[in-house]
């Protein structure tokens, strides 16, 4: 079956797989806590005109109020891709990570500044700063991100050109081509909007019916408000789905021609769940931006189809790598890594903790007092 | 039969690889990690007590044993939050980066044996932040028994992800029965995992004790009755330090023979740290326990973050004790602190340890010739994890009293010129060629400077390697080479 990634090895398709999986984990919370910063950092730089000024509107009272633990998920999230990356490209990983030096070191303590800036954000404190003061604390958290993002796109990139690394380590010139770092991370950015609107959505919708948390969202949610809001989501994930297939396209071109080749026909199984994904999503988008309100089913759509984009552009992306690294040296690894053992423990641990963390997120559903 | 595939494995993917090495400056890499080490340690060790701490006080309250503790743990529970989970988190994924920066083999041989400990710790720490923040978001309207629930599933959890990492970490220093075996029960069940896992979890009780102390004379409009009677509950965490001396002693007795050499005097800067550690701790548990004893203890703001300090120094010390007294491996019989592997010294010294290194030397600016480079090449490769050439523990220094063979001789019994160091893994020129760098080095780097190509050394480099042999130094030839 010459279908990526059940082509490959065994050993290598099965930690293929579980490293996918967890990186769309990853990217879920990744992307809520990318896009959502930034259109924080914009709200606060344009008010707007309309009666609710943007950085008081529900949706960005949702961000406000979520990011923390969006990032806090976003960094636990990213352990598990973090791990199996290790075991399928050990070299290039390495590499790529002394090779950024540094830069790389600083991706940590960045993170430390933009979550401790993510609760002044949250504080009630900030609201009575200097349109100017806001302005930069906002910006100064979406700059936090975007350097990280930058990082990862950056060590993935240095990660599977192995032909420079020499000449990386004596000029320090990590990027190597700005066109094809800018436009992979682009992509990243852009498709980051869809993902955080289609979780905002839930949220907006949950805060509607249940008027528990953060009292002045629940105030604003009626009515007109919340439908222009909804209005909001639906045009950032439609700019944002489009943006993303334009970078999607310039990133494609920066590939030499036989790679491109060997894209299209080993990863052409992975072509449907991208072009359905994107239909879903644009048709639920184009729905609410017509209809007065949401619905369930339109939710759903949108979400499928989110999910399904992430899953073909997490399989595609491992494609692209794995056709750049040395397979007999990646083989071997990880068919030796593949014998260790201790896979059971992981899978029976893995099921008992879900199971704790829905009954945690039932209690808090069942077992408040009320207000 | 295993083991063998195990090693030609490594052989053949660590021989064609070479990473790039980072030079730092002046600090070497060994203390930037301690430093995220200790750090991480410190917070994380907080974040898994303070579980306890939290469970404990929740239960005084509902049981109607403290009216105060409810006040308590509502406004612990925040700088948990903010300090530890976030901090502890973070500084975890630091360690993971700064441990590739220092030896990318030494990790990636950890994650090899046991990323699936590891994914399964993972899974806890998702449990243990879903718990964390339902808790967190909504402690003021859950019921009691809701909000005692959810500490008890965070702490299992963050407990959990101590007892994992714990069992990786030990096995850094004692692999035990796993390294003929190659099973993961006999690596994770290592011979000092038992004493450690209980230490550290005392270390978290203590910590978090402590840490209580402090915020209990922060919490404004308390009285002083009341500051007393939490102080009083929260030093009840202590109380298990006295089995601390016993579990220290089990430790060092679960330790190799060497390492436990250096840390009892063989070498004085781990005996200094261990010696902090120990002493910290006895005032730490002095305290708590005479305190105890007469029922009356109360523990000030400042006093308890004096404690907190000590504590903070007890960590360090244990830490550098920790990393320290694995030399010359960074995990035991499994890989040099130079990220060379004990089954590649016979091979490198056939075929060359820089032979196929294709990253230029930055940080030498001036190199007269090529064996000058070469030598600086095989520095960078096997010594600069532990040594600068004139900065701090400078190899260029060390040897300053030497002539050039008394250098070719005791580079070439690198380990029994001093047991913590592993044995020379190069070829005869290659070993000249870095006694040419150092003395260059010390001739203030002249930009002319003549080598010698005089096979009659080579061939004597060559016997004294033989005869230092290919094998780390043992106990028995460590006291060999005393007499
Ligand atoms: C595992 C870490 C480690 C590695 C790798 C290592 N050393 Fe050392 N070396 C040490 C320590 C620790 C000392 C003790 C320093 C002291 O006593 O102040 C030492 C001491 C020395 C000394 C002084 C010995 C004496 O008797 O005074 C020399 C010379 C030396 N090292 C050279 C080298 C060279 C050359 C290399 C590389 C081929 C090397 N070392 C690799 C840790 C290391
Ligand atoms: C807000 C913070 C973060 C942002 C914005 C972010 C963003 C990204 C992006 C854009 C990518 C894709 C890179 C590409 O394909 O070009 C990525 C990948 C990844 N991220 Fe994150 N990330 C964040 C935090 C983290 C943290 C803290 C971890 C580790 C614990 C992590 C682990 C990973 C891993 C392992 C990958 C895959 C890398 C690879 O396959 O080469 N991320 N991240």
């Amino acid at each position: 079956m010459n279908i990526f990634p059940f082509n490959l090895e065994p050993s290598l398709c099965f930690y293929v797989v579980v490293y996918v999986l967890t990186l769309v984990l990853h990217a879920i919370f990744m992307t809520y806590v990318l896009a959502g910063s930034i259109y924080l950092a914009w709200a606060s730089m344009f008010p707007g005109k309309t009666a609710i000024v943007r950085a008081r509107s529900p949706l960005a009272e949702v961000l406000r109020d979520w990011m923390p633990f969006a990032l806090s998920a976003a960094i636990t999230a990213g352990v598990a891709p973090l791990l199996f990356v290790q075991i399928i490209y050990r070299q290039e990983f390495y590499t790529s990570n002394l090779l950024l030096g540094w830069r790389w070191m600083m991706v940590v303590p960045v993170l430390i500044v933009g979550f401790y800036l993510l609760y002044v954000v949250k504080s009630k404190l900030i609201s009575q700063w200097s349109l100017a003061a806001r302005g930069a604390v906002t910006v100064g958290v979406a700059g936090c991100f975007l350097f990280v993002a930058f990082c990862w796109t950056a060590n993935h990139l240095l990660g599977i050109d192995a032909a420079r690394w020499p000449d990386v380590y004596a000029t320090g010139a990590v990027v190597s081509s700005v066109v094809s770092l800018a436009s992979r991370l682009m992509m990243w950015v852009s498709g980051a909007f869809p993902v955080m609107c289609m979780l905002a959505l839930w949220q907006l919708v949950y805060y509607r019916r249940r008027a528990t948390d953060v009292a002045s969202v629940d105030r604003q949610h009626s009515g007109p408000q919340f439908v222009s809001e909804i209005r909001v989501l639906a045009r950032m994930g439609l700019g944002g789905l489009a943006l993303s297939l334009m970078f999607a396209t310039g990133y494609a071109f920066t590939l030499d021609a036989q790679i491109r080749g060997e894209f299209i026909s080993d990863g052409i199984v992975w072509a449907p769940f991208l072009v359905v994904g994107g239909v879903f999503q644009a048709t639920g988008w184009f729905r609410l931006l017509k209809s007065e309100g949401d619905s369930f089913a339109i939710r759903v759509l949108i979400s499928v189809g989110c999910l399904s984009m992430l899953v073909a552009v997490g399989f595609l992306r491992e494609m692209l790598r794995i056709s750049k690294v040395d397979l007999t040296v990646v083989n071997a690894s990880v068919k030796a890594a593949a014998g260790v053992g201790g896979f059971e423990l992981f899978v029976g641990f893995t099921i008992l903790n879900i199971g704790l963390m829905a009954y945690c997120i039932r209690l808090v559903n069942r077992r408040t007092t009320g207000e | 039969m295993i083991r063998n595939v195990h090693a030609s494995r490594l052989i053949e993917m660590h021989m064609s690889h070479i990473y790039p090495v980072n030079d730092y400056g002046p600090l070497m890499p060994g203390l930037v990690m301690a430093a995220v080490a200790i750090f991480h340690v410190f917070l994380a060790q907080f974040a898994v007590g303070g579980g306890f701490l939290l469970c404990y006080f929740q239960w005084l309250s509902m049981t109607g044993r403290n009216q105060y503790a409810k006040l308590f743990v509502h406004g612990y529970f925040k700088v948990l939050v903010m300090i530890s989970f976030v901090m502890g988190a973070l500084t975890g994924v630091g360690i993971w980066f700064t441990s590739i920066q220092i030896s990318a083999p030494t990790i990636g041989e950890m994650v090899f044996n046991f990323h699936w400990i590891w994914a399964t710790e993972w899974s806890f720490f998702c449990l243990e932040i879903v718990a964390g923040y339902c808790f967190y978001r909504y402690h003021d309207r859950l019921t009691d028994k809701a909000a005692l629930t959810l500490l008890v599933l965070y702490t299992f959890a963050a407990w959990a992800s101590l007892f994992w990492i714990n069992g990786i970490l030990a096995w850094q220093l004692t692999p035990g029965s796993w390294v003929e075996s190659r099973s993961i029960a006999d690596g994770f069940f290592n011979p000092s995992f038992w004493p450690s896992l209980f230490f550290r979890t005392i270390v978290c009780l203590t910590l978090a004790s402590l840490a209580g102390c402090v915020l209990v004379n922060m919490i404004p409009n308390l009285d002083r009755p009341a500051q007393q009677s939490l102080v009083n509950r929260a030093a009840h965490l202590m109380a298990p330090m006295v089995a601390m001396p016993i579990l220290g002693v089990w430790f060092l007795m679960a330790m190799p023979p060497d390492s436990r050499g250096w840390v009892l005097g063989g070498s004085p800067a781990m005996m200094l740290f261990f010696m902090i550690s120990v002493g910290a701790s006895v005032a730490i548990g002095g305290y708590a326990v005479i305190g105890l004893w007469m029922q009356r203890l109360y523990i000030n703001g400042a006093t308890a973050t004096l404690l907190l300090l000590l504590a903070f120094g007890a960590t360090a010390g244990g830490e550098f004790v920790r990393e320290g007294s694995r030399k010359p491996y960074s995990i035991r019989h499994v890989v040099y602190s130079s990220g060379i592997l004990p089954e590649e010294v016979a091979e490198l010294r056939r075929i060359g340890c820089v032979s196929n290194d294709p990253f230029p030397l930055m940080h030498e600016p001036g190199l007269p010739n090529e064996t000058v480079t070469l030598g600086a090449k095989v520095f960078r490769r096997q010594c600069a994890v532990c040594h600068t050439m004139e900065g701090s523990n400078a190899v260029a220094h060390l040897t300053e009293s030497w002539d050039a063979d008394q250098m070719r001789m005791n580079i070439a019994k690198l380990q029994q010129t001093k047991p913590f160091m592993p044995p020379f893994a190069g070829t005869p020129a290659e070993l000249e060629a870095l006694v040419s760098y150092i003395l260059w080095v010390q001739d203030d780097r002249p930009s002319e400077y003549a080598v010698s190509e005089d096979q009659a050394v080579l061939q004597q480099i060559a016997k004294w390697m033989d005869e230092a042999g290919t094998q780390a130094a043992t106990v028995t030839s460590m006291e060999r080479e005393k007499r």
